[in-house]
């Protein structure tokens, strides 16, 4: 009797527990690319790419004939049914443990449907809140089947490194479905702008551009650059590379530490000086809600690590030069910053800064804070910009050669 | 007991009729001889050797008794038969044989006094000598035991790069003397405490009596005299005696083959039983910390000894753990894996053909297939067992799309760090339960691992060995000298364990570091 009521539990443990889940890893189609698309009647056309383990994975178990991915589109209510859909098609039981990227066309964000979308996909176990947003001018599926990366044969890897890379460089912002959650209640969410279409145009400022117009020749057919804005759930406009930059710096705490820019040089006016701005510390932010219109005061503290001077000029040693180039990159940025602000206030009436973790602090209760309407408040508060940069080195090489004529 | 009188009975009536154990001797020495010749087979068995002679000083006849292969004949020959013959007076007469022999005669190292044939059937059969003669019921035993043996020599399981480098041999005495080596201490106590019924055979436990707790020492005892059967024949067998559960995985004695490693358990207050025929002390009570230790965490350095005490701690974890995470990741928690690895994984399992279980189970029953034919595999073709194993473990068996690639680096770390336990008893439970730990992540993963991860805690929280929690002083909480998971520096090993004797827990003061100055 003891050694039954012993042994009872395990059997029952083993009987009735998480057996039913198990599944062999081959068994399993690991979609790593997932695209929806607008469709009629609500509905959604969903694009799965799903990867092909035995190409590019391993020397041991490769299939020369055939390629790194499957891509195949489903039409359906839901993306959820559509992943029970394809598997009609698929061979393998799709799973999305593996998803990292989400590709939305630029045609669904901006209906509500692509709310309803995203909120109820994640009711499946499988979908991870870490998925990267990424919103395509052209239809999802054009752009997966588009996107072939010459370095990468796994589609995982080549996002994989291109994350890795906007986290740096920070002209996209680091969006995920965790974060559009979060920003849900008219704060602007910010999703990565992306494109295998290309408008070129030229301008003067290296990163004032949108996903496909930066000018580009050979080299991968996908453009990331910019974001999306999101209010409500809903896609309202764009923001370019350089805009986006100055938005991810306003906000108390950026993932990208450094980002590399260049600005007019105060002491020749045809060229630029290319520094890497470096930040040390948040970004201080102070709301007074208590004033009519209310008080922002941003103070955004900067090292510069100048890194070219194309125009040789010598602000090296002359510490007045020194004091014009911060000066012309402070008002460089802080004009830009206030030409965003103003942007925000007028075109989207709301901020992708996440000033509102610091107003929301003003309040004691969320009912207060609510009721305050910080959106609204925002589209005619007094904000003040101030760019607190300190030029840290000059490059590994401090006087540039001179060409010395007789 | 009532089993115990029968063979008693059956076993007196094999030898001889008449006799009984406690028979005592006749006065007359060819009854003497004829009934002891009669016990030992003789002349069908040659080993019982006589020798008749004559003694000079009592002008008698005497008998004398060996058994041949486990006596010194040089020492008969000079201690006991050339004064006997050879010595013709005395200055005094004093009036029993035996003393006076003893006394005046007799240059042996020691000698008893002997009345029963049972006594001397013990004394003959642990090699010594006994003397009869005419006209005295008495016999005198005098030592002269010699068996063979093999010298010391180096540990063959418990190497260590930085200590002492002798082991235990198959000689208690050896043995003895090994530890006496090392514990020089006056109150050292090593009782002989007698075991099995047919062929008796003596358990020397020593302790230092101001350290061990006395209770500890009186229960052992009691353990050790409750035991009731035939024989013991070594330690291995005596340690299954005595344990208190003998299904249990975890070992609750501890065997050691260095005899460093005893004494400095005796003076944490741990008792040491030795026996002849066994290379081996064991060490009661031990706690799960001893399991994994070694005397050379303390003969290395503070950060050395700490850092192969995490090493072998970490081989603990993966030699119980690897297999069953590798299941439970790749057959219910995917997403667990990187992308890269998941796809490696998955491309070269599309061509096995069977259950991730069954390829881990392959592998893993090769492995202790291997192991166990490398211990009884002759050392003359000894080579060939290498040669094997790599084409079963290796990429043969890859090639042959019976086990994905992966499974091959699972297994070598599995068995690599299973090596690296150092207690045999918990390597083979850490091996044991390996596979329940694969079987249970099996069915129900990470969950599964769980839940028979805190059931093991559990149970090793409920085992005692000798009343000593098994997980003290952790779990329950004691003072203790910390020497647990991580050893502090030596100048802080302040406190002996909290079973040894309540009046000497104090190691060492606590001391203000010294300047070099």
């Amino acid at each position: 009797m003891r050694k039954l009521s012993f042994l009872l539990p395990w059997v029952f443990m083993l009987i009735l527990t998480a057996c039913g889940d198990r599944a062999e890893l081959e068994d399993l189609g690991h979609v790593v690319v997932l695209g929806v698309d607008k469709a009629e009647d609500h509905q959604v056309a969903v694009t799965f790419q799903i990867a092909n383990p035995q190409v590019g994975s391993t020397s041991q178990a490769s299939a020369e004939n055939e390629p790194p991915s499957d891509i195949l589109t489903i039409t359906a209510p839901d993306i959820v049914s559509a992943k029970e859909l394809a598997q009609s098609v698929a061979s393998r039981k799709l799973n999305f443990t593996h998803l990292n990227t989400m590709i939305i066309s630029e045609e669904l964000a901006r209906t509500k449907q692509f709310h309803h979308v995203i909120a109820s996909s994640t009711g499946d176990r499988e979908m991870r809140r870490e998925i990267h947003i990424i919103i395509s001018k052209e239809k999802a599926s054009e752009f997966i089947h588009a996107n072939k990366p010459k370095l990468e044969t796994r589609p995982h890897k080549y996002y994989a490194f291109m994350q890795d890379r906007w986290r740096d460089i920070g002209f996209v912002p680091d969006a995920t479905i965790n974060r559009y959650f979060e920003r849900l209640s008219g704060e602007l969410f910010l999703a990565i702008y992306a494109t295998t279409t290309r408008s070129p145009k030229h301008e003067k400022d290296e990163d004032q551009y949108l996903a496909g117009q930066v000018p580009q020749q050979g080299g991968d057919p996908v453009q990331v650059m910019g974001s999306a804005v999101f209010k409500f759930g809903q896609m309202i406009g764009t923001l370019t590379g350089e805009e986006t930059r100055i938005a991810l710096f306003l906000r108390p705490k950026a993932v990208n530490r450094s980002v590399v820019a260049s600005y007019p040089d105060p002491r020749k006016k045809d060229f630029r000086v290319t520094v890497r701005l470096l930040r040390v510390s948040p970004t201080d932010v102070k709301i007074n809600v208590h004033k009519d219109p209310t008080e922002v005061k941003v103070r955004v503290p900067l090292k510069v690590q100048v890194i070219q001077i194309p125009s040789l000029v010598d602000y090296v040693l002359d510490l007045k030069y020194q004091e014009q180039l911060k000066r012309a990159i402070k008002e460089s940025l802080e004009s830009k910053a206030n030409a965003l602000v103003k942007k925000t206030q007028e075109q989207f009436a709301s901020e992708p800064f996440k000033w509102y973790l610091f107003a929301r602090k003003e309040f004691w209760t969320m009912k207060d804070y609510r009721e305050y309407q910080w959106e609204k408040k925002y589209t005619e508060a007094k904000v003040q910009i101030e760019f607190m940069p300190s030029i840290e080195s000059f490059g590994k090489q401090f006087k540039p050669p001179q060409i010395h004529e007789q | 007991m009532p089993h115990d009188k029968g063979w008693r009975k059956s076993r007196a009536k094999t030898a001889d009729n008449l006799m009984t154990e406690d028979q005592p001797f006749s006065f007359r020495l060819q009854t003497n001889a004829d009934l002891l010749k009669e016990i030992f087979y003789y002349p069908t068995n040659l080993a019982l050797k006589v020798r008749n002679l004559y003694i000079p000083l009592l002008d008698r006849e005497g008998m004398v008794f060996y058994w041949e292969d486990s006596v010194d004949t040089q020492t008969i020959e000079a201690h006991i038969v050339g004064p006997l013959l050879q010595t013709k007076e005395i200055a005094m007469d004093s009036g029993d044989i035996a003393t006076l022999l003893t006394k005046h005669v007799l240059t042996a190292a020691s000698s008893k006094k002997i009345s029963f044939i049972q006594e001397a059937i013990d004394e003959l059969i642990n090699g010594n000598t006994v003397l009869f003669t005419e006209g005295y019921a008495h016999a005198l035993s005098i030592s002269t035991t010699s068996f063979e043996g093999r010298t010391i020599s180096l540990p063959t399981v418990e190497n260590a790069v930085k200590g002492p480098k002798e082991a235990f041999i198959e000689s208690a005495s050896v043995n003895r003397s090994l530890i006496r080596k090392h514990v020089r201490e006056h109150d050292l106590i090593c009782e002989l405490i007698t075991v099995g019924e047919r062929a008796p055979k003596q358990v020397s436990m020593m302790y230092l009596h101001s350290i061990a707790d006395s209770e500890l020492i009186e229960g052992v005892k009691k353990r050790i005299m409750d035991i009731d059967t035939d024989t013991i024949m070594n330690l291995s067998m005596l340690e299954q005696h005595l344990e208190e559960r003998p299904y249990s995985l975890f070992p609750s004695i501890l065997a050691t083959e260095r005899p460093d490693r005893a004494a400095s358990f005796m003076y944490e207050g741990h008792i040491v039983l030795i026996m002849d025929n066994s290379p081996l002390a064991l060490i009661v009570p031990v706690t799960f910390w001893a399991l994994f230790q070694t005397g050379e965490d303390w003969y290395l350095r503070w950060a050395y000894g700490n850092f192969i005490r995490l090493i072998r701690l970490i081989s603990v974890f993966v030699a119980l753990f690897t297999p069953s995470l590798y299941i439970a990741a790749v057959t219910f928690h995917v997403e667990m894996i990187p992308p890269d690895l998941m796809l490696a994984i998955a491309a070269t399992r599309e061509r096995v053909p069977f259950p991730t279980l069954v390829e881990v189970l392959i592998m893993e029953v090769s492995f202790e297939i291997l192991r166990e034919a490398g211990i009884r595999i002759p050392s003359v073709i000894g080579p060939t067992i290498g040669i094997l194993g790599a084409l079963i473990l290796g990429q043969a068996a890859v090639q042959a799309n019976i086990v994905s690639p992966i499974l091959v680096v699972i297994v070598a770390i599995t068995g690599l760090s299973s090596f690296a336990i150092p207690e045999i008893s918990f390597n083979f439970g850490i091996r044991i339960l390996r596979f329940l730990m694969l079987f249970v992540a099996f069915f129900t993963g990470f969950f599964g691992i769980g839940l028979l991860s805190t059931f093991l805690v559990a149970y090793m929280v409920s085992l005692k060995s000798f009343g000593v929690p098994f997980l003290s002083p952790m779990a329950p909480f004691q003072p203790s000298a910390k020497d647990l998971l991580y050893r502090p520096i030596l100048r802080d090993r302040l406190l002996r364990p909290f079973y040894a004797s309540p009046q000497d827990q104090v190691r060492q003061k606590k001391t203000e570091r010294k300047s070099s100055r």
